[in-house]
């Protein structure tokens, strides 16, 4: 594989305290990756340490220069921003407000000659539909021409990398997956590798080939989106990625079979496609608490059972009525609270229900 | 504004001999001087403000924290004091030079060069000094509001830390640049004693040699008049040069990455701002103390009390009358929906650009057949006449301050309106609460820094205020100001010592103020 950039053991600590930690990822010509997770995760802080805002306190960044040597940067070796090719598309765009369109285009590759400068710029402007703008200012553009701006300026160098921070997060939602598409496809014909922060999930899905999932300074899972929403490796993954809701259950031996308690029924331990140790029956405790990680579809209504949930809210969906559930019982180790659950009939608030669990595969994590 | 226009009326009827007299003499000096004078300062003022402003809000320099509000002390101090004290500091007869001639045993000035102060340049230097900080405060500001990403942005498309500074940060600051040599240059327009005890002949010391001298009131408003339309083409042109630049709100950074000055650089960098601080604030006040412990004596002291008071007592009212007018015409700007509603707030912003000796003319000029009309009309009636009510009492200097200082306090008091969000303007409406109530309950407790803000600025610069009340003060009343250029003129400063530092003193305090505010946000 052709890789484009390696980060290795990367660390940053800004004013003794631990920013980034361990943190490896490592990227292919050409592809798209989303770094994910909630706010104050270290997503920004990554981007501005690659983009040389920022000085690592260990580890090394490894990128592949056009002449296929290693640019290496590390502490020993700290190159300052002007000097890695990486381009970078910020949040608010960071137009030049006291040049003109082609002003910006032309910032960057002003050392080429006046002829190739024209050349890239005109390619660029036709290639993000701004020809028409090329004279005007940045407030007199609309925020997706501004955002079209940026992307040609930083294309202009033809950097080698290409971040992008929340790029999205200040265009309209109606026109954001429009945008996305696009931009996706524009940067998969100019085979250009890139690094996108977003803490917005749906972004990733339409965005990424990659997903980097980040929490507290570390990357926790990197791979397809696909792979990671199937497969998500710790609970904090699953929880930022929204793909169910948590329902707690305890380990127990019935009939020297060991299975899964809790609120809405019991489970075997065949279902859990997780926890290897539950599988094969090796688990030598009882009575440990688990997070089941619950979908939606996962759940039905068993009317011939006493009642177990009462409804807490109601929201309509074009999937039918979205209930959150709340466990009758409140008081032990397995209640809970706001359990997802869609269904095409009507109930009311504060009515109660009985459920029961009739998924197949579940996804089980130790309670921290 | 009718004043003014009065003024210019009457100028334009001059057709006096005095006025061709001057014309074919002296006036072409005068008026060169008074352009030369401007463009210096201004020169000066932009190499003093803008290095100083990008050292303090882009370097690591040393004590930066202190120097931050350090160099905007100047400012506190009138440059006719610092004329004074440096002539007399590096005056042939001053310490300066006879150090030098014992040093190298020099016996006459043909003996030695030594720069002579008391010139247009030397004029320019001291001017400079002291209002320099108008450049870098406004300059400092706009560095410190840049969005920082647009730095990394140019960064990352290549620049080095310099480039950057010259092709994006420099060129960003530039319409806050525009503003303060305007004021700047406006001060400078706008100064007489400096330039009267350089003997340094410009337009506002023509004017008052003319009225005063000659007793020529026509040929005085014609020169006035001159004067005004030389500050409206400096506003015009500041004006139209910003007219195309209008640039995208960028969000200010709180994020600081300040460049790391060498060893050497760190050095060079802190001997510029210190020199500044020094030279336009320190050394003067040092010199005014030891001339203050040297001369105090009890006599001083009451005749401080008595024209200190007198100072106080204008200042107080002209503050409190600006400030209460620029509060009403925010609220009427921020709470009427007429489409006129910002035209009264611009025409009395219009009174700081005229200089103070244009607007006494004016006053003058407008007052003074007033006055005649009212005695003439006490006289019909068979009341007793009742004098110079308007032109020969304090009214007229109150009234030329507010005219004048109502922009800043119109600009203080706008900007905090302007930190108030609208919806504050609505939301006790949907509570039932009815306009003024809202004002009195939401707007102003909102606006009370801005107020004190706004009426501490007028005051000082009431204080500070020299050229006007010269023109329009009453016989035998002497303020502050009017009574230290007295002792100036007479070369007696020793004896106004006291006077002087309480100016100085009385400048300081908007500053402390400022900066203590923004310390504690």
């Amino acid at each position: 594989m052709n890789e484009l950039i390696k980060i290795d053991n990367l660390m940053v600590k800004l004013q003794n305290k631990s920013i980034l930690s361990d943190v490896e990822l490592s990227l292919n010509k050409g592809e798209i990756l989303g770094l994910v997770g909630p706010s104050g995760c270290g997503k920004t802080t990554l981007l501005n340490t690659l983009a040389g805002f920022i000085e690592q306190s260990d580890g090394e960044i490894c990128i592949q220069r056009e002449d296929n040597s290693p640019l290496l940067i590390s502490q020993k070796n700290m190159l300052p921003a002007e000097q890695r090719n990486i381009g970078m598309i910020f949040q608010d765009y960071a137009l030049f407000p006291h040049l003109s369109v082609t002003e910006n285009i032309c910032f960057g590759i002003r050392k080429l000659e006046k002829v190739e400068q024209q050349q890239r710029c005109k390619e660029l402007l036709t290639l993000l539909e701004l020809t028409e703008f090329s004279d005007r200012y940045p407030h007199q553009l609309s925020g997706g021409q501004q955002q079209r701006v940026a992307i040609a300026r930083a294309l202009a160098p033809q950097p080698s990398l290409l971040l992008l921070d929340e790029p999205f997060s200040n265009i309209d939602a109606r026109l954001r997956n429009e945008l996305m598409i696009e931009i996706r496809q524009l940067l998969k014909r100019l085979n250009m590798t890139a690094i996108f922060v977003t803490h917005n999930k749906d972004e990733v899905f339409t965005f990424a080939d990659k997903i980097a999932v980040m929490h507290q300074g570390h990357v926790l899972q990197v791979g397809p989106p696909a792979l990671v929403c199937q497969q998500p490796n710790s609970w904090q993954v699953a929880d930022f990625l929204q793909l169910g809701s948590w329902l707690p259950v305890q380990t127990v031996t019935i009939e020297n079979e060991q299975k899964l308690k809790s609120n809405i029924g019991l489970l075997t331990a065949d279902v859990i496609s997780n926890v290897s140790e539950l599988v094969t029956n090796q688990t030598t405790e009882n009575d440990k608490y688990y997070q089941l990680l619950v979908k939606p579809n996962d759940i039905a209504l068993c009317p011939e059972q006493s009642a177990n949930v009462i409804i807490e809210h109601i929201g309509v969906t074009e999937q039918g009525y979205h209930y959150l559930l709340n466990s009758i019982e409140q008081s032990s180790a397995l209640s809970f609270v706001q359990l997802s659950f869609y269904s095409q009939q009507l109930f009311s608030v504060g009515s109660e229900l009985s459920i029961e669990l009739k998924g197949e595969l579940f996804l089980l994590y130790p309670t921290d | 504004m009718v004043p003014v226009l009065v003024m210019v009326f009457a100028g334009i009827n001059a057709s006096t001999d005095l006025f061709l007299h001057l014309w074919s003499t002296v006036l072409p000096q005068y008026l060169s001087n008074t352009l030369w004078l401007g463009l210096s300062v201004a020169a000066l003022s932009l190499c003093f403000g803008v290095p100083a402003a990008a050292l303090i809000s882009q370097t690591n320099i040393f004590m930066a924290k202190q120097l931050r509000w350090l160099l905007m002390l100047p400012l506190a101090m009138p440059a006719y004091l610092v004329a004074y004290l440096y002539t007399d500091l590096f005056d042939y007869a001053g310490p300066v030079q006879r150090f030098l001639r014992e040093w190298f045993g020099w016996q006459s000035p043909s003996d030695y060069y030594f720069f002579d102060i008391r010139t247009l340049g030397g004029a320019a230097v001291v001017i400079a000094l002291v209002l320099f900080p108008y450049v870098y405060m406004l300059t400092r500001t706009a560095f410190e509001n840049q969005d920082r990403n647009l730095l990394r942005a140019s960064r990352l498309l290549g620049c080095t830390e310099k480039q950057s500074f010259y092709q994006i940060a420099l060129p960003l600051a530039r319409p806050a640049i525009a503003v303060s040599l305007t004021l700047v240059i406006m001060e400078t327009l706008a100064d007489f004693a400096t330039v009267q005890y350089f003997a340094v002949n410009t337009l506002t010391t023509a004017i008052y040699d003319t009225w005063l001298g000659y007793g020529d009131f026509a040929a005085a408003n014609a020169l006035a008049s001159m004067l005004m339309l030389l500050v409206l083409f400096v506003v015009v042109a500041e004006q139209k040069a910003r007219a195309g630049q209008r640039h995208q709100s960028s969000r200010p950074n709180t994020q600081q990455e300040l460049k790391v000055l060498s060893m050497g650089q760190q050095v060079l960098a802190s001997i510029f701002c210190w020199a500044l601080v020094i030279a336009g604030f320190l050394l003067p006040v040092f010199l005014l103390l030891v001339m203050a412990i040297d001369y105090a004596d009890y006599q001083q002291l009451l005749s401080l009390i008595d024209t200190g008071g007198n100072s106080i007592k204008v200042a107080t009212y002209s503050a409190t009358i600006a400030t209460f007018i620029a509060l009403l015409l925010a609220l009427f700007h921020r709470l009427h929906h007429s489409k006129w509603r910002m035209l009264p707030l611009q025409i009395s912003g219009f009174g700081y650009a005229i200089p103070g000796t244009v607007l006494a003319m004016a006053m003058l000029a407008t007052f003074g057949p007033l006055d005649h009309a009212i005695n003439a009309m006490a006289k019909f009636f068979e009341f007793k006449a009742p004098g110079l009510i308007l032109s020969g009492t304090v009214f007229a200097i109150i009234f030329a301050y507010v005219v004048r200082f109502s922009a800043i306090a119109n600009g203080t008091i706008s900007a905090g309106i302007g930190q108030i969000p609208k919806s504050l303007d609505l939301a006790p409406g949907s509570l039932g609460v009815k306009l003024v109530p809202t004002v009195l309950r939401v707007h102003l407790p909102l606006l009370k820094s801005s107020i004190l803000v706004a009426w501490l600025l007028v005051f000082v610069e009431a204080m500070k205020e020299l050229p006007a009340v010269l023109l329009l003060r009453p016989f035998n009343f002497e303020t502050l100001s009017t009574q230290i250029y007295q002792l100036i003129s007479d070369e007696r400063l020793e004896q106004g010592a006291l006077g002087a530092i309480l100016i100085v003193l009385f400048g300081l305090l908007p500053i402390i103020f400022l900066n203590r505010q923004k310390d504690s946000k």
